[in-house]
């Protein structure tokens, strides 16, 4: 992939999150940490994605999504849905669902097929990340937030 | 001075005024939760802290995806009942956050009773962000998400006008109370029209990805992760419902895609777009 290409990507991932951000009602003064949390989110997939396939590359992505989501949680005082639900829209498979209704239509089974299949798969990936990020006791997330709170203050 | 202002409270609870006050803040706090979007078990833990803080401790909550069911009594306390139907709705995040902000300063004694239903008042009547700046967000979104599929600027520019017009038609039937599916077979007929329409005598390139970034804004992501940590928590009856509404928007936005796409494939000739 052309690393122009990349760049508009990254870009366009933040600009995207928080627009979104903003149609859900997220207060502005959250919207920089939204948007980081989405470009990075994507930038994992991208990264991930040259090693390993889609679905894989999403389960690493939604992990680093959430991961981000609950940290910032513990250092905004707010909580973590806000950041997650703005942070994993870009891995939502809003482009293998498209395809799938596309290729119905237009009676290409097996394309459809493999697209839906794909994207119930990445459905699937965002799931298990999620979980396994909820594993994590809130405890770490605090321990984290408040070494990071402390040397701010010093 | 903390467990005083406790013990005052315990001992206010029994008087049967000031507990149902507490109910009603209760009450009206996981009505906002839920109305924003909230997972069931932070709607939960939220009127059960409250009722706690204030010395109710005979409260039962029992929360579902679109009602709370929240009673109390025994011996010592008056009887309470109230039940809520909570329709399902777009998402308020700025309230989910005031609403957490508020709960977390009631637990650590900042208010009294009278103090937090004026709080409470100010989150309910707060506005949410202008319909102007909805419709633009949508618009640079689903721009935003062209380019992130793939497409050029100039698609992005279409998606642009396409999310637009989309976010004018969502907020109108919003006011309206149409249906939700309705709402989302015929915003994705639309996006696709208006799409196809840009594509063929506009400076739209690629159709697919022009399509995609503008059905973006319509996409349930807030009820389906909601949802899935419905699920994870053990909440599996609201869990399914929230998914379950989910993937009906989808399915209706598809069905609406997929209508103009075979129009316009059959007007065509079945020519590959």
């Amino acid at each position: 992939m052309r690393i122009s290409s990349v760049i508009a990507q990254l870009a366009a991932s933040l600009v995207g999150t928080v627009a979104f951000s903003l149609l859900f009602g997220i207060p502005k003064k959250y919207y920089a940490s939204c948007g980081l949390i989405g470009m990075i989110g994507w930038g994992a997939y991208l990264l991930f994605h040259l090693w390993m396939g889609p679905t894989f590359s999403t389960v690493f992505a939604t992990v680093i999504v959430v991961f981000l989501s609950r940290y910032a949680a513990v250092l905004m005082e707010c909580p973590a849905t806000v950041f997650l639900i703005a942070g994993i829209f870009p891995l939502i498979p809003g482009g293998g669902i498209y395809w799938t209704t596309y290729y119905l239509v237009v009676g290409m089974q097996n394309l459809a097929t493999k697209t839906g299949y794909s994207a119930v798969k990445t459905a699937a990936a965002i799931v298990l990340g999620i979980v396994l990020v909820t594993l994590i006791p809130q405890r770490v997330f605090h321990f984290l937030g408040s070494r990071r709170l402390r040397r701010n203050a010093s | 001075m903390e467990q005083r202002k406790v013990t005052e409270y315990r001992q206010s609870a029994q008087d049967s005024s000031f507990s149902s006050r507490v109910l009603n803040v209760a009450a009206r706090t996981g009505y906002l939760l839920l109305a924003s979007g909230a997972e069931i078990s932070r709607v939960e833990e939220t009127i059960d802290r409250i009722c706690s803080h204030y010395g109710v401790e005979s409260e039962q909550a029992y929360v579902l995806s679109n009602g709370i069911f929240l009673t109390a009594g025994n011996d010592r306390e008056k009887s309470y009942a109230s039940v809520r139907y909570i329709p399902m709705q777009g998402s308020r995040f700025d309230r989910l956050i005031a609403v957490n902000q508020f709960s977390r300063e009631v637990v650590r004694g900042k208010y009294t009773i009278a103090e937090a239903e004026k709080i409470l008042k100010r989150i309910e009547t707060s506005p949410g962000k202008s319909d102007r700046s909805q419709i633009l967000a949508s618009g640079i979104g689903s721009a935003a998400f062209c380019v992130l599929f793939g497409g050029s600027l100039r698609d992005a520019l279409c998606a642009f006008v396409a999310g637009f017009v989309l976010y004018v038609f969502v907020l109108k039937s919003r006011t309206a109370k149409k249906s939700k599916m309705v709402t989302n077979i015929l915003g994705g007929m639309l996006v696709t029209t208006i799409c196809y329409l840009l594509r063929s005598f506009g400076p739209g390139e690629n159709l697919h990805y022009m399509v995609i970034g503008s059905v973006m804004p319509l996409i349930p992501g807030v009820t389906f992760i909601s949802g899935l940590r419905d699920m994870a928590g053990g909440d599996y009856l609201s869990g399914s419902v929230r998914i379950l509404d989910a993937i009906l928007v989808f399915l209706s936005i598809s069905i609406g895609v997929g209508v103009v796409t075979v129009v316009a494939f059959s007007l065509l000739g079945g020519k590959m777009l």
